[in-house]
C-alpha cells in the first residue's frame, strides 16, 4: 500500500503548504501575511517538479500522472500572479495607516489556502483509482471555489454569484453521486479497475449505462458543459476577474480528468469498428458536445460584457474538448483524441488566463465614482492608446482562442480535428468547424475594441491597477501563446504518452485487480425482515 | 458455560476512565477555578442564553461559528469508528501496522490544524 | 419469534427494489423541490435530500453485493454533506446580512 503514497508527493507538498498558509494569513505582522502568496508559489513550483517525476503506474494510462499534474501545477503557477491584490486590498491599506489588526476581518490566508486546496483536488482527481476517491477529489476541487467566489470582492454581486455557484454545484454533486451509486450497484465495486473488469467481461447493463450518463451529466457542471452550463456567465461575471480565470481552468481540468477516468472504465472498444464508445454513451456525449459548442458560441455573440463573453467562450471550449473524448485514444499523435483534449486544456488554460488577466489589470470608474473592475467590452476601447502592451496581450490571446494559425490555440484545435476525423466523427467535425467560424465574430470584437476603436471623448479612461502581478500574468500568457508553439510538438507527444493505454493492462487486471477488491458474494441478497 | 471475564477488561477500563475524568474535572475546578457569586451566576444554566423570555429571539452569530467548529470534531469521530474496528485485525508486527496508525494520526493532525486556525482566528474569544 | 417472522412476512419481504424505489423517490423529490422552491434554505435542504437518496442507494447496493464499501462511501458522503451544510449556512447568512431576503428570485444584480 505504501507505494501508493509515492504517487501523491505533489499533493502532499501542496497540503503541507495549505496548512501553513492558513495560519500564516492570520499573523500580526504584515510581512508574514504577505508571505502567503510567495509560499503558495513555492509550493506550486515544488509540486511541479515532483509531478514531473511522478512514477509510472500499472493502470490504464501509465504516464498519465506526470503530464496531467505538471500541467495543473504549471497553469496554477501562471494564475497565481493574477490573484495578487484580490482580497484584503483595502483592509491592508487601512492597517498600514495604523488601524488595529483584527484576525476575523482578514481573508488572505484563507484565499490562498482555498486556492491550494482546489489545486490539490484537481491533482487528486488524476491520481484517483476509486469512485469514492473521485467523488472526494471533485468535492475538494469545488468546495473551496464557492468561497473564493464569494469573498473575491466586497461587492454583493460576488456573494450572489458564490451562492448561485454553490447551489448549482451541490445539485451537480448530488447528480454524479447518484450516478456513482448506480455504477457501484451495477458492478458491486467502487474500484475503477474492478469496474473495468466487470464491463469487459459482462458488458454494460442498463443500470450501469444510466449511472454513467448521470455521472457524465453531473460532471459536466465542472467543465461548464451543456445541461449544466447555466451558472457560468453569472458566476464568472459576479466573481472578480482573477477568480473567474481560476474557475475557467481548475474545475474544468478536474471535470475533464474525471470524464476520462469514467469513460476509460467502459473503454473505446465498442461500435462496429471496435474503436468507439458504446452507443448510448457516445450519443449522450455527442449531444452534450454539440449543444455545448453551439450554445456557448451563439450566446457569446450577444454579450456586451467581456467577462460574460469569455464565460460563454469557456462553455464553447468545453464542447471542443468533449470532441476529443468521443474520438478516444488512437494509436498515433494525430488520432489520439484524449491526448488532444488534454493538450487543448493546457492551451486553453494559457490563452484564457491572458484574456482574464488583461481585464483584471484594468479598472474603470463606475457610476458611483468608485473604481470597479473592467467588465464591458466598451471598457477596452482605446486600450491601445493607453496601454499598448495590454492591448497586444488581449489581441494575441483572443486570436489564439479563435484558433488563428501560428498561435497556440490553432495547434490545440488541429489535433482535436484530426483525431475526430480519424475516429470517423465527420458530423462532429462539421459542427466544430462551423462553431469555430462563428467564434471568430466575437473574438474579433475583443481585438477591435482594444486595438482599433477610439474611446468616446467623454468616457472615463481605464485605469491600470497597481497590482503588478496581473500585468505580469497577462504578459506571460501572451508570451506563452506565441512562445509555447515552439514546444507544441514536444507537449503534444507528452500528452500522447500520457493518454496512451497500457498494452499490458489486461494482464494487470487479471493479476492485480481481483485481489484488490473483495469478491462479491456468490448469491447477492437483500432480503430483510 | 464459562464467560471469558478478561474480554470485559477494556469496558471496565473505559468506565474507570470516564469516572476519573468526570471527578477529576470537578475537583480541579474546585481547586483552581475562581469563585464568584452573583445574580447571573445563580440563574438556570442554558448555554449562555437568558433562560427566561420568548423562544423566537435572535441568536448571536457566534453560535453558528461554534456550531461549525463542532461539526469538524463531530464528523471526525465517524471516521475513527471504522478505523478502530479494522485496526484490531492488523498484525502489530507487520509494516502495515505503522502505516495504519500513521494514517489516523495524520487525519487527527489535520483536525489540529483546523483547531489552531480557529484559535488564531479568534473564534473562541467572547468579548 | 415465529410469530414475529409471520407478522413480517405479512408485509412481504423488503427487497433491493424497495430500497431503490425509496432512494429514487428521495432523489426526485429533491430535484423537484430544488427547481420549484425559492427559499435558499429549503433549496439547500433539497440538495441534502438528493444526497441522502444517493446514500440510501449506496447502502442498499452494498447490502446486495455484501460489500461494506457502500457503507464506507456513505460515511464520506455524510462528511461532504456536513461540509456543505457549514458552507451553505455561512454563505446564506453572509448574503442575508447584505440583502435581508432569502428569496432566490431577488437576485437583482445577476439577471439571467
Amino acid at each position: 500500500m505504501s507505494e501508493k503514497l509515492a504517487l501523491l508527493h505533489p499533493e502532499m507538498v501542496l497540503f503541507a503548504a495549505t496548512c501553513v498558509v492558513m495560519v500564516l494569513g492570520l499573523a500580526r505582522s504584515a510581512v508574514w501575511r504577505s508571505a502567503c502568496a510567495w509560499l503558495t508559489g513555492g509550493a506550486l513550483a515544488a509540486a511541479f517538479v515532483l509531478a514531473l517525476r511522478s512514477p509510472v503506474t500499472d493502470g490504464l494510462f501509465p504516464h498519465f500522472l506526470a503530464y496531467t499534474k505538471a500541467m495543473i501545477a504549471g497553469v496554477a503557477l501562471l494564475i497565481l500572479p493574477v490573484m495578487s491584490g484580490t482580497v484584503d486590498r483595502w483592509y491592508e491599506r487601512r492597517v498600514a495607516k495604523g488601524a488595529a489588526f483584527d484576525a476575523l476581518r482578514v481573508t488572505r490566508g484563507e484565499f490562498y489556502a482555498f486556492f491550494l486546496l482546489s489545486v490539490t483536488g484537481v491533482m487528486l482527481c488524476a491520481t484517483a483509482d476509486d469512485l469514492i476517491w473521485l467523488f472526494l477529489a471533485l468535492e475538494l476541487t469545488s468546495l473551496p471555489t464557492y468561497i473564493m467566489v464569494a469573498i473575491s470582492t466586497p461587492r454583493v454581486r460576488a456573494q450572489e454569484a458564490g451562492v448561485k455557484y454553490f447551489f448549482l454545484g451541490a445539485l451537480a454533486a448530488a447528480t454524479f453521486l447518484y450516478g456513482f451509486a448506480m455504477l457501484f450497484g451495477a458492478t458491486g465495486s467502487t474500484s475503477l479497475d474492478a469496474i473495468t473488469i466487470q464491463f469487459r467481461g459482462e458488458g454494460l447493463s442498463t443500470i450501469a449505462t444510466l449511472g454513467l450518463v448521470m455521472a457524465l451529466v453531473g460532471v459536466s457542471f465542472k467543465i461548464a458543459a451543456a445541461p449544466m452550463h447555466f451558472y457560468t456567465a453569472d458566476v464568472y461575471q459576479g466573481a472578480a476577474s482573477p477568480v473567474s480565470a481560476f474557475l475557467a481552468f481548475m474545475p474544468k481540468a478536474a471535470g475533464l480528468i474525471v470524464l476520462i477516468q469514467l469513460l476509460a472504465t467502459v473503454g473505446w472498444s465498442w461500435g462496429e469498428a471496435g474503436d468507439a464508445l458504446p452507443d448510448a454513451i457516445r450519443v449522450a456525449l455527442w449531444v452534450i458536445a454539440t449543444l455545448t459548442m453551439t450554445i456557448g458560441n451563439t450566446l457569446a455573440l450577444l454579450q456586451s460584457s467581456a467577462k460574460r463573453l469569455l464565460a460563454y467562450s469557456s462553455i464553447a471550449h468545453s464542447g471542443y474538448m468533449l470532441v476529443g473524448l468521443i474520438a478516444g485514444p488512437g494509436g498515433t499523435v494525430a488520432r489520439n483524441g484524449l491526448a488532444a483534449a488534454m493538450f487543448y486544456l493546457l492551451c486553453y488554460g494559457v490563452m484564457n488566463l491572458g484574456a482574464f488577466a488583461v481585464l483584471a489589470s484594468l479598472e474603470v470608474r463606475g457610476r458611483d465614482g468608485e473604481p470597479a473592475e473592467a467588465d464591458a467590452i466598451d471598457d477596452l476601447r482605446g486600450l491601445f492608446r493607453v496601454r499598448p502592451g495590454l492591448a497586444w496581450a488581449m489581441t494575441l490571446c483572443a486570436l489564439s482562442l479563435l484558433g488563428l494559425p501560428p498561435l497556440l490555440g490553432f495547434w490545440g484545435k488541429l489535433v482535436l480535428f484530426t483525431s475526430a476525423i480519424g475516429a470517423g466523427e465527420i458530423g462532429l467535425v462539421v459542427v466544430m468547424g462551423l462553431n469555430s467560424a462563428v467564434a471568430a465574430f466575437y473574438y474579433l470584437r475583443l481585438v477591435r475594441a482594444s486595438m482599433l476603436d477610439e474611446r468616446d471623448p467623454d468616457a472615463e479612461r481605464p485605469i491600470v491597477t497597481e497590482a503588478l502581478g496581473r500585468r505580469l500574468a497577462a504578459g506571460l500568457s501572451a508570451a506563452g501563446v506565441v512562445g509555447v508553439v515552439v514546444f507544441a510538438s514536444t507537449l503534444q507527444s507528452a500528452s500522447h504518452a500520457a493518454a496512451t493505454p497500457n498494452p499490458r493492462y489486461d494482464e494487470f487486471l487479471k493479476v492485480e485487480a481481483p485481489a484488490r477488491q473483495s469478491p462479491p458474494a456468490a448469491t447477492p441478497t437483500a432480503r430483510h425482515n | 458455560m464459562t464467560t471469558d471475564h478478561a474480554s470485559y477488561l477494556p469496558v471496565l477500563l473505559i468506565v474507570l476512565m470516564a469516572i476519573a475524568f468526570a471527578v477529576g474535572n470537578i475537583v480541579l475546578s474546585r481547586l483552581l477555578g475562581p469563585r464568584r457569586e452573583g445574580a447571573v451566576k445563580a440563574t438556570t444554566y442554558e448555554s449562555g442564553m437568558d433562560p427566561i423570555g420568548g423562544a423566537r429571539k435572535r441568536f448571536n452569530v457566534r453560535f453558528y461559528v461554534l456550531a461549525m467548529i463542532f461539526l469538524v470534531f463531530d464528523v471526525e469521530i465517524i471516521f475513527l469508528y471504522p478505523w478502530a474496528v479494522s485496526f484490531a485485525h492488523v498484525d502489530p508486527r507487520s509494516p502495515d501496522g505503522a502505516l495504519f496508525l500513521g494514517r489516523v494520526l495524520f487525519f487527527l493532525f489535520t483536525t489540529v490544524v483546523a483547531y489552531i486556525y480557529a484559535w488564531r482566528k479568534g473564534v473562541f474569544r467572547f468579548e | 419469534m415465529t410469530a414475529l417472522l409471520a407478522q413480517a412476512s405479512a408485509f412481504g419481504s423488503v427487497t433491493l427494489y424497495h430500497y431503490l424505489f425509496v432512494s429514487a423517490a428521495l432523489f426526485a423529490l429533491g430535484v423537484i423541490g430544488f427547481l420549484s422552491r425559492r427559499n435558499l434554505i429549503i433549496m439547500f435542504l433539497c440538495t441534502e435530500l438528493m444526497f441522502q437518496g444517493a446514500g440510501l442507494a449506496l447502502i442498499a447496493f452494498g447490502r446486495h453485493w455484501m460489500n461494506p464499501t457502500g457503507q464506507v462511501f456513505v460515511i464520506f458522503v455524510l462528511t461532504i454533506a456536513a461540509a456543505e451544510a457549514a458552507l451553505a449556512l455561512g454563505l446564506v447568512v453572509y448574503l442575508y446580512r447584505r440583502k435581508s431576503t432569502l428569496d432566490a428570485q431577488a437576485w437583482a444584480e445577476l439577471a439571467g
